[in-house]
């Protein structure tokens, strides 16, 4: 420290602060940068994982998962070129594996104001800029909205929309402290849902946050989407829309009338993401009834005939 | 031992308990009480601060001769967010799930008064290696009252500890029989870090006292 009566020059302390923020900006400029790829891949492979994670191909657990005869889902490890057979839960994914099975079941469509689907190319739209554009403030009120169709494991084509086993929508919403976002997965018949998943959110750790928890997501698997009318049917054109995060449990509070189809439990002490939550899925998937009203009519045609 | 070293290891083990900074000076508290109902994120939060009180101390330290009077605390604190946003770079890069899970919190380190409390209290006033070493175990210290609290809230509140169920399932309350046990609820919320931290700082009073 200066022991003179004035301390240091004004200069003095000016190029001092100059220098020390340069010198600290000049660090993590470069950590930045050279970090940027490793994070970028992080990043890429979360959000895959999430995607696959909310159609039930990828567990949180590490390993994948195939549908077998009865419903269920088998584990399953990646044999090359994206496809799956059973195998064991000791057969962990690598960043590889998520990334080849991610390239082949996973395709990305547009959907239009009549329900109908188009794709990035026929649009003549690229697909990274659409996305970087539109990511923040979700793609339900596009004119043309995102969707991801995903392919059977023993599909062939990658092209047909009917014949996909689930399609997953990207949905967002705001939480307690910023925007959340996660994906839906709803199966091919247009309300059961296979499974969600939220990749990105700011919720308080060990409350809100538990969104991201796998036993909390876990109880969306199964509900549907169009609440169920007192008959137990589900009429996709009217029903509202949405699922609901009670506060306390769904039991307690509905017991089993229709509407507890469409809730799951709330989560103590984060009642605001809960009600967050109820929000985001409620207005992303409104804009998308006609699409799913198509894939309900395509799935009660092929059932009847 | 020499006496310069007894010296030095005071540096280190001072803060520990004894001049714990949570505990005794009631810094940092914030974050203790937001992160602390899981024990994992505790642990990742405790290292985090603990590399930067550590190295901001350091740094502080090394240029307290130079540093005018007038702009130390603007000063200490662009040291402190330039080694903040390097932790969360870098837990970024390699560990996402750690980083996703500490989210804001992260960022927070660079308001916690513990970080700035040292450089200011300590790092201007003494050399670069007792510097350092009371950072550091500042940083340990602070991280050992987050495991503590920790442990107590995951393990009170959830019957787990590090994401893992150790309160086994058939101890617990069903319709059958609705007088077993169950999860304190109230262990999750945040009101329960304080009521841990104050029976936390009792008992570090009572035998710093003794």
């Amino acid at each position: 420290m200066s022991q003179s009566k004035h301390g240091p020059s004004n200069a003095f302390t000016i190029g001092f602060m100059i220098c020390l923020c340069c010198g600290c900006a000049l660090i993590l400029a470069v950590l930045s940068s050279s970090l940027k790829e490793l994070q970028e891949t992080g990043e890429m492979l979360e959000r895959n994982k999430q995607m696959l994670m909310s159609a039930q191909v990828y567990n949180t657990s590490g390993y994948f998962q195939i549908k077998a005869e009865d419903g269920t889902f088998v584990p399953a490890k990646h044999i090359g070129n994206g496809m799956l057979e059973p195998a064991t839960e000791n057969d962990l994914a690598t960043t590889e594996d998520v990334f080849a099975v991610f390239e082949r079941r996973i395709k990305s469509y547009l959907i239009k104001e009549n329900g109908e689907f188009t794709t990035f190319k026929e649009e003549g739209i690229d697909e990274s800029s659409y996305t970087r554009e539109h990511e923040g403030t979700g793609y339900a009120n596009l004119p043309l909205k995102l969707i991801y169709a995903v392919f059977p494991n023993e599909d062939k084509e990658f092209k047909d929309l009917n014949k996909a086993e689930s399609f997953v929508f990207p949905v967002s919403g705001f939480g307690l402290w910023a925007a959340i976002y996660g994906y839906l997965a709803v199966a091919n018949d247009g309300y059961h849902v296979v499974g969600i998943s939220w990749y990105k959110h700011g919720e308080t750790p060990g409350l809100g946050a538990n969104i991201a928890a796998p036993w909390w997501q876990e109880q969306f698997e199964g509900k549907v989407i169009f609440q169920k009318d007192k008959a137990g049917n589900v009429d996709v054109a009217n029903a509202p829309v949405g699922i609901t995060v009670m506060r306390g449990k769904v039991s307690e509070t509905l017991g089993d009338s229709p509407k507890a189809h469409s809730a799951v439990d709330g989560m103590s002490g984060a009642t605001l993401t809960g009600n967050g939550v109820t929000k985001a899925y409620k207005e992303t998937l409104a804009p998308y009834r006609p699409f799913l009203l198509r894939v309900n009519e395509h799935f009660k045609e092929t059932n009847a005939s | 031992m020499s006496a310069a070293e007894q010296q030095l290891k005071g540096y280190f083990v001072e803060p520990l308990w004894k001049n714990n900074q949570v505990l005794i000076a009631i810094l940092g508290i914030c974050s203790a009480l937001g992160i602390t109902s899981g024990l994992q994120t505790a642990i990742v939060m405790g290292a985090a601060v603990t590399f930067v009180t550590g190295c901001s101390s350091l740094l502080v330290s090394l240029l307290r001769k130079f540093t005018p009077d007038s702009v130390r605390m603007i000063a200490q604190l662009a040291i402190i967010s330039t080694f903040v946003t390097m932790v969360s770079e870098l837990l970024k890069a390699f560990a996402f799930d750690a980083w996703k899970e500490l989210s804001v919190y992260l960022g927070l380190i660079i308001t916690n008064c513990l970080v700035m409390g040292r450089a200011e209290a300590m790092a201007k006033n003494v050399s670069p290696l007792p510097a350092f070493l009371d950072g550091i175990g500042a940083g340990l210290g602070y991280a050992f009252v987050l495991v503590i609290v920790a442990f107590i809230r995951e393990i009170m509140g959830f019957g787990q500890l590090m994401g893992y169920q150790v309160i086994p399932e058939s101890f617990y309350a069903t319709a059958e029989n609705p007088d077993a046990y169950s999860n304190f609820g109230i262990m999750v919320s945040p009101p329960a870090a304080f009521f841990i931290l104050g029976a936390l700082i009792w008992i570090a009073n009572a035998t710093n006292k003794s």
